[in-house]
């Protein structure tokens, strides 16, 4: 089984904070794994680190063995990893089809200028999050939180990720738009994608994983089978301790 | 050596002045101030106006022309920033055009000569072999307490801390029931006057002419930069350190070079350590 | 591109419309459309830079004026011709634009306006001190060799080259090079999470606009034969050129033409009913009311015309 994405000895300290203490885990390819813990765990945190928008105290993140984190990333999205944000960032004066556009970009700007916009491509992504061919022309200023999401949904996509980071892709949604972007995200499991998902929202998350691993404050508490993990009594405590 | 410390000195409590109302507008109010220089335009038209022109008591001049910035604050505020929403490029655009409009109008209303200021303290102390004019100390001692007056305010009124507040997290400046709208307003009056009154002390030390919005303004943008935003004491600081720069490189090696190394100090700074000196964490 | 048949006829109108020119207008008119369209290359160069990725220059002066002095000592003190002189001082120009970038790698929003404007003045302050045998100190250079006699043929050469600056750009701004700039401007983080390297297409962005001030400069200097640091890095110089643009519409290449067309005009039709002072107070007053009731410009203010017109047809 190949390893996609590999964590090893992760360690984020932000001043006398440790967001990331010690952290090892992996995903292997095609796996879908959930991660878990309560408010202010660290999983965002773990996310930047993977992405590179944070650069980690010391540790190293692997994608398919290959070790990326000297790389800017921009590098790292090229080499298959993408994520969402739990607040969507959306190109607010763009359309949704030009959104899409910008992620469908290589880093090429000679490209960028010889080449046009590959609309059939742009519509094709757009359809598969659930949008309508009548949505390419408005702009987020119009889209519904839920709408957002599957803006950035289709936008992480277009960079051609074989590993997908979702940020909690449920918060904000209706129970029809959680079961729309669930039914994506087992079609592109179904197509081979690997994905690591951090959501409060258990129940949507459930059928979506094959794993969970929970983590408190920065450190790895829990790793198995989902209903394993969220009956693990620290997993259980560490949850029981931010609802109070 | 004594002479550079007394220049030094006087300079530098003028340019603590002078930033300070910047600093406030853009640690409170988050905009850069474009038409910040007007204040010290028109302060200092204001004084000569009334005190010179019209022969009122130098004090009332003063007292004017701190009036007439509050005012022009109160109207920038009211009219420009406020109907942009605060939106940071269009104020700051809107700004700059407002300080080319009002350098228009003061050469309609005065004309384009530069006009000599008398002294608000006729009479010059010399000191180790410098020539003090009473004018240039009295502006000093001016800003100096006016700016400890400042610090106390900020510091100890509820007014004070609400600006602190609203400076730090204007969200949730919000849900504690601050009404940034009133703060902001005084801010931006307060920082008017200050202005103005810089701009009185400013044109007795070198000419009052149209164009003479430009200067003080790049010196408080240096010391902004370079003190970071939101502190009071940096902007003390700061204006020291350029201050003292200016006077030195003048005395030491040549006085056209002083702007120069003010303007590589910022870039300097900026590029190394982008919160500037002693600011917080912001941008 | 998604070029249409009423875009080529609009600029096709336009360049028509150009040629006509010195047949409808007088000398005088001409020499003030003459400074509209060097005006115009400024206000696009600004706008490839600060309109498009919103990195707001305050100092773009500091560009012109490093094209206008490299090709005016090139040519005043070396006696370098100017077909050599002009293109080295476009290159050492972008050179220029890379040193502007390099704050804008680190800080943004008006922190980074304010760098620039600190760029313009210690620009300012150097050429009057650092050289003056060669920069002509405080009092500039004169005597320059002009490249056209006459109000027509300087009008021609400067026609050309704002209509080729704006053409081009116009073009490839309306690539997808021209969308993920834009991108730059709006969010800068996705940017990055969409895998395209913000630091290189802001590169190109500040090389693209240096390139366009540079060659704007260069022309500029050769047109009036003078060059004086106090006309060129100044804060009003600074002004004329981000209100062209903005006043027009930002990030539309069409509308920094436009505004500098409506603010040379504005001016130059304001003289003979307000010969005074006041004719300042008034051109800046208007500007700022037009400004403040549309921040997007006079682009925009047409197209909502437009819209409205349709709408009701």
């Amino acid at each position: 089984m190949t390893e996609a994405l590999t964590i090893t000895n992760l360690v984020k300290r932000f001043g006398g904070l440790t967001a990331t203490n010690d952290l090892s885990f992996t995903v292997a390819d095609g796996e879908s794994v959930g991660l878990i813990g309560p408010n202010g765990a660290g999983k965002t945190t773990v996310f930047s680190q993977i992405m590179g928008e944070h650069r980690q105290t010391s540790g190293s993140i692997k994608l398919y063995g290959e070790e990326i984190t000297p790389l800017p990333t921009a590098r790292r999205i090229r080499h298959g990893v993408s994520r969402t944000y739990q607040v969507p960032r959306p190109f607010a004066e763009l359309s949704v089809a030009e959104n899409i556009r910008v992620g469908l970009m290589h880093d090429n700007v000679w490209q960028m200028v010889l080449h046009g916009p590959d609309p059939d491509r742009e519509l094709e992504l757009a359809l598969s999050v659930g949008f309508t061919e009548d949505d390419l022309k408005r702009t987020p200023a119009e889209l519904s939180m839920g709408d957002l999401r599957k803006l950035e949904m289709a936008r992480t996509m277009a960079t051609g990720p074989k590993v997908m980071l979702l940020d909690e892709v449920f918060a904000g949604l209706t129970v029809g738009e959680i079961a729309q972007i669930g039914e994506l995200i087992q079609q592109m499991r179904g197509d081979g994608m690997t994905f690591l998902i951090v959501s409060h929202d258990l129940k949507a998350l459930e059928p979506l994983v094959e794993r969970a691993i929970a983590i408190n404050y920065g450190e790895l508490i829990a790793e198995g089978s989902f209903a394993r993990v969220i009956e693990n009594e620290a997993v259980r405590a560490s949850y029981l301790g931010d609802t109070v | 050596m004594i002479q550079i410390l007394i220049q030094g000195l006087l300079l530098s409590g003028l340019y603590a002045l002078l930033a300070m109302g910047f600093t406030l507008i853009f640690s409170i109010g988050r905009v850069l101030n474009l038409a910040y220089g007007s204040y010290l335009l028109i302060g200092g038209y204001v004084y000569f106006q009334f005190s010179q022109v019209m022969g009122l008591p130098k004090l009332a001049g003063v007292a004017l022309a701190a009036l007439m910035g509050v005012v022009m604050g109160i109207a920038k505020f009211r009219l420009i920033v406020k109907p942009l929403k605060g939106e940071h490029v269009p104020v700051e655009i809107s700004l700059l055009i407002l300080a080319v409009v009002l350098q228009a109008a003061v050469v309609l209303v005065f004309g384009d000569s530069s006009k000599i200021l008398l002294p608000i303290i006729p009479g010059v102390k010399w000191l180790a072999g410098t020539a003090i004019p009473y004018s240039n100390l009295f502006a000093a001692v001016a800003s100096w307490l006016i700016l400890i007056g400042l610090y106390v305010f900020v510091r100890t009124t509820h007014t004070g801390r609400a600006m602190q507040a609203v400076s730090m997290d204007p969200k949730g400046a919000a849900i504690s029931g601050i009404d940034s709208d009133r703060i902001n307003m005084i801010t931006w009056a307060i920082s008017g006057a200050l202005g103005a009154v810089a701009g009185v002390f400013f044109a007795s030390y070198t000419q009052l002419y149209p164009g003479m919005w430009v200067g003080p303004l790049i010196i408080a943008v240096a010391v902004v930069i370079v003190g970071g935003i939101g502190s009071i004491i940096g902007t003390l600081i700061v204006a020291h350190i350029v201050g003292f720069m200016e006077v030195i490189v003048s005395a030491w090696i040549a006085p056209e070079l002083r702007g120069v190394f003010t303007m590589l100090l910022i870039i300097v700074v900026l590029v190394a350590r982008p919160r500037g000196l002693f600011g917080r964490e912001e941008l | 591109m998604g070029l249409r048949w009423y875009h080529f006829a609009l600029w096709g109108a336009f360049i028509v419309g150009l040629a006509l020119l010195p047949e409808l207008v007088s000398k005088g008119t001409l020499r003030t459309i003459i400074f509209a369209n060097y005006l115009a290359i400024f206000a696009i160069s600004w706008d490839v830079l600060s309109g498009r990725t919103g990195y707001i220059s305050f100092g773009h002066p500091f560009l012109i004026g490093i094209g206008a002095y490299t090709t005016a000592i090139l040519t005043k003190r070396f006696d370098v011709p100017v077909e050599i002189s002009i293109p080295v001082a476009v290159v050492v120009t972008m050179i220029g634009g890379l040193i502007v970038l390099l704050p804008a790698l680190r800080v943004r929003g008006s922190y980074f306006a304010m760098i620039t404007l600190a760029f313009m003045e210690l620009m300012y302050q150097l050429v009057q001190v650092i050289r003056p045998d060669l920069t002509g100190g405080t009092r500039g250079m004169s005597g320059l060799p002009t490249l056209t006699r006459g109000a027509v043929n300087g009008f021609y050469l400067s026609a050309f080259l704002m209509v080729s600056v704006a053409l081009s750009m116009w073009l490839l701004m309306r690539t997808r090079l021209g969308t993920a700039l834009s991108a730059i401007g709006m969010n800068e983080e996705s940017v990055r999470g969409s895998g395209l390297s913000a630091t290189k297409l802001k590169m190109v962005a500040f090389l693209l606009s240096a390139a366009i001030a540079g060659l704007g400069g260069a022309f500029y200097v050769h047109y009036l034969g003078t060059i004086a640091p106090r006309a060129l890095f100044e804060i009003n110089f600074a002004f004329t050129i981000i209100v062209a643009a903005l006043i027009g519409g930002a990030s539309t290449i069409v509308g920094p033409v436009i505004g500098a067309f409506f603010l040379t005009l504005l001016l130059e039709y304001l003289r003979p009913v307000l010969p005074g002072a006041e004719r300042y107070l008034i051109y800046g007053g208007v500007a700022l009311l037009l400004y403040m009731y549309q921040p997007r410009g006079i682009y925009e203010i047409i197209q909502q015309g437009l819209a409205r017109v349709r709408r009701s047809s």
